[in-house]
């Protein structure tokens, strides 16, 4: 663990005691390297180091926030207690010690493998250039993260954990006459157990399937494999477990719970006890110890998710899903580790479908409704479980809770992180096949 | 050890190029939610981030301990010794002209200066604007930073900027027989002063609101369209400006690759990125030092530059134009875009609704997301009318529409002769702030995805 990181949280939690202040410190020490793909080969190397503290007062049931770098430990709370004077009270409990259960979340192998970066790039490049002379594996980036986090408060916590996590990522092109295809693959990974050569493979082989060109059929079903639905998912479900949506109205699921709201087979819960999963941690960023919370079980709705403060709001309990997108942002409600499963159906393209790789404009559904709009690039007419033809263009629209009514799970699961600016998704997932949307294009 | 004796002791070791960029950030943001503070954050951070360029690799090296910055420095060319070894392709970068140059973008009235509980008043001022009738719930965000970077390279460039910038977001939610979301940013690179035009937005968001919670969903299909200055912007900046970021055409990730000088849009098209105006993305200099210009991207439909960095302009044989950016000293500057602009052209509103037989008016974007490979998009409008024989008829909400970017500039057969610019943030790995705007544009054909 790292000696500085420490050393500051001690500090800070000190400094509470001296001024009799009540608060938490969120503390995190991370190395990053990453290796970028550019037309073929590698185009350059970057790490970066941080350390940081996030600190939170409550003198009087008024919080108020700071942060500040190592040798700056005294300023940050001076500054947290100055804010705290204009925020309303808010009567939030912090958490008191208890025992953690491990979970699983590094591998020390990860730094032998940071070593080794530049050759595990070279291998998704390899894959992807191996399938066919005219694909060229075009973007790429290797990352391999480390580090430490820390959660201490006034109550007599004092958590650390260290985690690790490595990913690849290859976008591999196809010219065609005037324009080209483009297709991507990606693996994410706590340990370094990733075989990025056949990383590279699946990308080539999906851009080499987009050759021929065909019409878009408006009156099939869709499956959409695990990134795309963990997109449509994130963006347009989600958010309606968030328990300060449900207080607010603005969640379709608001007073809703114990109802079904989806197939019998869907399930769909944030366990963050999972081990090796990429957003796993034996406590949140509040330093309330994890457990799984299921969502959705059998189809039936059954929780919302909660944080410190909004737990106090809605007079419940926090969730464990308090999350800090780095130490200079205070806490919100976040899913931490989401899990999907269904009816594991082995096939789910088993007569004529549309089959969607990746989804353009997810970001952009509605979450108070779960309408969406997105194009689905990149696609296929699928018959008989065989590729008929790339669609170009083709927009998909519909609305998710409507979806869930009908939907029927794969078994080809996923790890899937990905940063979405100032928070990140983190789920496991198969594929899906939905049908109840409008399709439209060319 | 000196910024510049770091510098000299990595060219002695054999790095063709390098460079150091020191950055102190001092932030204050806040969030009403509802008229309650949410939470309010101050704090600063320092750091630094070193590059090396050693035969054809690179090695970059942020720290945020500056204590560390040589052994960075050692890192980062070892880094690049070892990235050398896997690359084929030569690399170089393109002479610029060096400058020893000290600037400071103006504020009237530092926001420094303003105490926390003046910057909370505002935004309960603020809140207190909106009519609870149609906004029953609001999300009001205030955010100031001031970034002082001091940049200083191997070839002789030595410069040290300090850039404030301001940031207002109003997002409100009001429910009819569904719940929909408005916002607006106001913002720019300048003080506190930069506040007074929250008010005028806050209108804006609010009537938008109430336009929404009547609104329809849309319809599907191909029709024409007219987007408003802040969408056409937005269009412009992401269709356009993303494939015209030197790193992907010179890498053949865009589908610009190979056009230059080529008709790529409809001749009353011009498509400027201008970091020099006054706006949200403006800077005087960029990240790595280069002298910050406008770039003409498209002059009357023909293709006419890129955004340029000092590498990519050396591998396309071009000049660099201050096109390289970094979100702050923990990473590398990439290849970004400033303020994305389509100029204004010649006809007035009314004129482009009279060309519309059936088609959509979108306003201000709610996000999109483009293939620059395929040259793709695909965007949604927060606010959006239908328009039947030449009228606006009916509000709808929940539009979205998609094209090719090429074929789509091509179909542009009208701009009015006004300029406004909006603001928002760009994200390509990293965040940039950025802005965009125009005049409105008519399209006569996209395809519109809704679900009717």
């Amino acid at each position: 663990m790292s000696e500085k990181l420490l050393e500051g949280t001690k500090k800070i939690l000190e400094y509470f005691k001296k001024r009799g202040l009540k608060g938490d410190v969120y503390g995190t020490h991370d190395r990053n390297i990453s290796y970028s793909v550019m037309k073929g080969e590698i185009s350059d190397s970057s790490e970066y180091e941080d350390i940081g503290f996030g600190v939170r007062v409550i003198k009087d049931g008024r919080i108020g926030f700071g942060y500040c770098v190592p040798g700056n430990e005294e300023e940050g709370v001076s500054r947290a207690l100055e804010l705290s004077k204009l925020s309303p009270r808010v009567d939030i409990n912090l958490p008191t010690k208890r025992d953690l259960e491990a979970v699983k979340t590094y591998d020390e192998s990860i730094k032998k493998a940071s070593n080794e970066a530049a050759e595990l790039t070279q291998q998704v490049i390899d894959g992807a250039g191996s399938v066919a002379e005219d694909i060229t594996p075009s973007r790429g980036q290797l990352n391999i993260m480390f580090g430490t986090k820390v959660v201490g408060n006034t109550e007599g916590v004092f958590f650390s954990e260290d985690a690790s996590m490595i990913e690849g990522y290859i976008a591999a092109s196809l010219p065609l006459g005037d324009t080209s295809v483009i297709a991507s693959e990606f693996a994410h990974s706590r340990k370094p157990d990733i075989d990025f050569y056949e990383v590279g493979v699946k990308g080539g082989s999906k851009v080499d399937s987009m050759r021929d060109k065909t019409s878009i059929p408006t009156d099939v079903p869709v499956v959409l494999n695990p990134s795309s639905l963990s997109m449509l998912l994130w963006f347009g479900l989600i958010r309606a477990f968030n328990g300060e949506n449900v207080r607010k109205g603005k969640s379709f699921y608001r007073d809703r719970l114990g109802e079904k709201v989806a197939h019998d087979s869907f399930n769909l819960a944030d366990d963050p006890t999972q081990d090796w999963g990429i957003g796993s941690s034996s406590f949140d960023d509040e330093g309330v110890v994890s457990f799984p919370l299921p969502f959705i079980s059998d189809g039936v709705l059954k929780n919302f998710m909660y944080d410190l403060k909004e737990a106090s709001k809605s007079e419940t309990e926090s969730t464990g899903n308090g999350v800090r997108s780095s130490f200079k942002t205070p806490p919100g409600i976040s899913d931490r580790n989401v899990i999907v499963k269904g009816d594991e159906i082995s096939d789910l393209c088993y007569d004529r479908v549309i089959k969607v790789d990746g989804v353009m404009g997810a970001h952009t559904a509605n979450f108070a409704s779960g309408d969406f709009s997105v194009v689905a690039t990149p696609a296929w007419l699928v018959e008989d479980g065989e590729k008929r033809g790339r669609l170009d263009g083709c927009m998909i629209s519909g609305n998710i809770p409507d979806l869930l009514e009908s939907i029927e799970m794969g078994d080809d699961y996923k790890k899937l992180h990905l940063s979405l600016g100032s928070t990140s998704l983190n789920m496991e997932l198969p594929s899906a096949r939905i049908g109840k949307v409008t399709i439209s294009g060319k | 050890m000196r910024l510049q004796q770091i510098l000299e002791k990595l060219i002695e070791q054999g790095a063709t190029y390098c460079d150091i960029r020191k950055e102190v950030w001092n932030r204050t943001s806040m969030t009403l939610k509802d008229g309650d503070l949410e939470a309010m954050v101050q704090g600063d951070e320092r750091g630094a981030m070193v590059r090396v360029l050693y035969d054809r690799g690179w090695g970059c090296v942020g720290t945020g301990d500056l204590q560390k910055l040589e052994e960075a420095s050692e890192r980062a060319l070892l880094m690049a010794k070892k990235g050398a070894k896997y690359k084929k392709e030569k690399t170089g970068l393109a002479d610029v002209d060096t400058h020893t140059e000290s600037v400071k973008i103006p504020m009237k009235k530092n926001f420094m200066d303003v105490h926390p509980e003046e910057k909370l008043d505002l935004l309960k001022e603020l809140h207190s604007f909106f009519d609870e009738e149609t906004a029953n719930s609001t999300d009001l965000r205030y955010n100031d930073s001031l970034v002082k970077k001091e940049i200083i390279t191997s070839d002789g460039s030595h410069v040290k900027m300090e850039i404030p910038r301001l940031l207002i977001y109003l997002i409100i939610t009001g429910k009819s027989d569904t719940i929909q979301k408005a916002s607006e940013g106001v913002g720019s690179t300048g003080g506190y002063e930069l506040t007074e035009r929250a008010f005028d937005k806050a209108e804006v968001v609010q009537e938008r609101l109430k336009n929404l919670l009547k609104a329809k969903t849309p319809p599907s299909g191909k029709m024409s369209l007219i987007m408003d200055p802040h969408l056409a912007g937005v269009f412009a900046h992401e269709a356009f400006g993303h494939a015209a970021e030197g790193d992907l055409v010179s890498s053949g990730n865009s589908c610009l690759y190979g056009k230059l000088g080529e008709k790529v849009a409809s001749e009353i098209v011009t498509i400027k990125d201008d970091p020099t105006i006054d706006s949200y993305g403006s800077f005087p200099f960029d990240d790595e030092g280069t002298k910050a210009r406008k770039r003409v991207l498209v002059k009357k439909g023909i293709l006419n530059d890129f955004i340029l960095d000092r590498e990519n302009a050396w591998k396309l044989d071009m000049q660099p134009n201050g096109g390289a950016r970094a979100e702050d000293f923990r990473v590398k500057p990439l290849v970004r875009m400033s303020n994305t602009i389509i100029e204004p052209g010649e006809m007035d509103f009314d004129e482009l609704v009279e060309q519309v037989d059936k088609g959509v008016y979108a306003k201000s974007s709610s996000g999109g997301q483009v293939s620059t490979v395929q040259g793709t998009f695909q965007f949604n409008a927060q606010e959006a009318y239908l328009i039947e024989n030449g009228e606006i008829v009916t509000p709808l909400r929940d539009v979205s529409f998609n094209g090719f970017t090429l074929e789509t500039l091509q179909n542009v057969i009208g701009i009015t002769d006004e300029m406004q610019i909006g603001i928002g943030h760009c994200g390509k790995g990293q965040t940039a702030p950025v802005g965009d705007g125009g005049g409105h544009v008519l399209i006569s054909e996209v395809t519109v995805g809704g679900r009717e």
